[in-house]
C-alpha cells in the first residue's frame, strides 16, 4: 500500500437533518492526492440520531480515527478548528402568533414605563422647563414644543444606533446588534465545543465498555 | 481666604470626578464611535471630543447660572430633537450592553422577527415619553 497524506480542515458549523449520514466532505475540507480525497470524502462519520438532540460536536480525533480505518497508514495533517459543530435542523416550529403578540406588548409596555421612570429619576421635566426658560425667557409648566420633538428623537436615536430604519438599512456595515448576536453565538459555540464534546467522549467510553 | 481656597478646591475636585465619570460613561457605551461609523467621519474624532467637552461645560454653566436668552421658542424644537436622538442612542446602547436582545431572540426563537421586536422597544419608548409629557405630568 502506497503512503498517502491528506490535509484536513474542519468546518466551524454545519447544519444537518435527522437520520442523515454525515459524510466527511460535509464537515471538513479535504486536500491531497485526488485518489485519497476520493476514497475519503464519502465516508460517513456520524449518523444523526434523535437522541443527539440539537447539537453534536465531532472532534477531529474521531475523524482521524475514521480515516485511519479506511486508509491505514494515511498521514493526516490537520489545519484550523479541532472540531465541527453539527446543528440538527428540525421542522421549524410554527410561530405562535399569540405568544409573539404577548412578547411584543411586554417589550412595548416595559420600554414605555422604563423611559417614564428614567425621566422621573433624572428630573427631566424640570430640566426641560429650565431649557425652555433659558431659550425663550418665559417659564412654561409644559414645554411641549421641546418635549414632543424630544420624544420623536428618542425613537430616531435608537433606530440610528441599531442601523435600521424599519426594513431599510442605512449602510452595509453590521449593526452593533448583529455584532452582539454574533458574539453571543460564538460564546455559545465555545461552550458547546467543550461541554458537548466531553459528553460525547463519555458516551463513547460507555459504548466501548458495553461492547 | 482659606475658606475660599477650600471651596475652589472642593468645587474643582467635584468637577473632575463628575467630568471623568461622564466621559467614561460615554466611552463604555460607544455612542461617539457609532455616530462616526454611521456618518463615516472618523477623521473628525478630535473635534467630536471637543464638542462633547464644550457641550458638557456649557450645559453645566447655564444650568448653574440662571441665564436666559430671549430667543424664539421654535429653537427648542431643534434642541428637543437633538437631545432626544442622543438619549435614544444612550438607551439603545444600554440595552445592547446588557445583551438583552440576543438572548431574547435566541431563547424565544424570534430570530427572523428581531426587527419587529426592536420596533416594540423603540415605539414603546416614544409612546411612553409622549404619554409622560402630555398626560402623566398633569396627573
Amino acid at each position: 500500500m502506497e503512503r498517502s497524506s491528506v490535509y484536513i480542515r474542519m468546518r466551524q458549523k454545519v447544519r444537518v437533518v435527522l437520520h442523515q449520514g454525515v459524510r466527511l466532505e460535509e464537515i471538513a475540507q479535504l486536500a491531497g492526492p485526488a485518489k485519497t480525497v476520493k476514497a475519503l470524502q464519502k465516508a460517513v462519520i456520524h449518523v444523526v440520531k434523535p437522541e443527539d438532540k440539537h447539537l453534536i460536536v465531532i472532534d477531529i480525533m474521531t475523524v482521524v480515527k475514521r480515516i485511519q480505518d479506511i486508509l491505514p497508514g494515511c498521514e493526516v495533517q490537520t489545519i484550523g478548528p479541532a472540531q465541527s459543530i453539527l446543528e440538527i435542523m428540525y421542522e421549524p416550529k410554527k410561530l405562535n402568533t399569540l405568544f409573539f403578540i404577548l412578547v411584543w406588548l411586554l417589550l412595548f409596555i416595559g420600554a414605555a414605563v422604563a423611559i417614564m421612570n428614567f425621566h422621573e429619576d433624572v428630573s427631566m421635566q424640570v430640566v426641560h422647563q429650565k431649557i425652555y426658560q433659558l431659550i425663550t425667557g418665559e417659564f412654561r409648566q409644559q414645554p411641549l414644543m421641546l418635549q414632543i420633538p424630544y420624544s420623536i428623537g428618542l425613537g430616531l436615536g435608537m433606530v440610528l444606533f441599531f442601523n435600521h430604519v424599519f426594513k431599510k438599512r442605512l449602510n452595509e456595515e453590521p449593526s452593533p446588534l448583529e455584532v452582539e448576536m454574533f458574539k453571543y453565538q460564538q460564546d455559545l459555540d465555545q461552550y458547546v465545543i467543550i461541554h458537548e464534546n466531553k459528553e460525547s467522549e463519555q458516551k463513547q467510553k460507555q459504548k466501548v465498555s458495553d461492547d | 481666604m482659606i475658606n475660599v481656597l477650600l471651596l475652589i478646591f472642593v468645587g474643582f475636585a467635584g468637577g473632575i470626578a463628575v467630568g471623568s465619570g461622564f466621559v467614561a460613561f460615554l466611552t463604555v457605551l460607544g455612542i461617539v464611535p457609532r455616530v462616526m461609523q454611521l456618518s463615516k467621519t472618523y477623521r473628525f474624532i478630535r473635534s467630536y471630543e471637543w464638542s462633547v467637552i464644550l457641550g458638557a461645560v456649557l450645559g453645566g454653566w447655564v444650568n448653574l447660572r440662571s441665564t436666559t436668552f430671549q430667543l424664539s421658542p421654535y429653537l427648542t424644537i431643534v434642541i428637543g430633537l437633538f437631545s432626544g436622538v442622543f438619549i435614544g442612542m444612550l438607551a439603545a446602547a444600554l440595552t445592547e450592553v446588557l445583551n438583552v436582545l440576543p438572548i431574547l431572540a435566541k431563547r424565544i426563537g424570534f430570530r427572523d422577527k428581531l426587527l419587529v421586536i426592536l420596533m416594540a422597544i423603540v415605539l414603546g419608548k416614544v409612546a411612553g415619553s409622549l404619554f409622560h409629557w402630555i398626560i402623566y405630568v398633569k396627573l
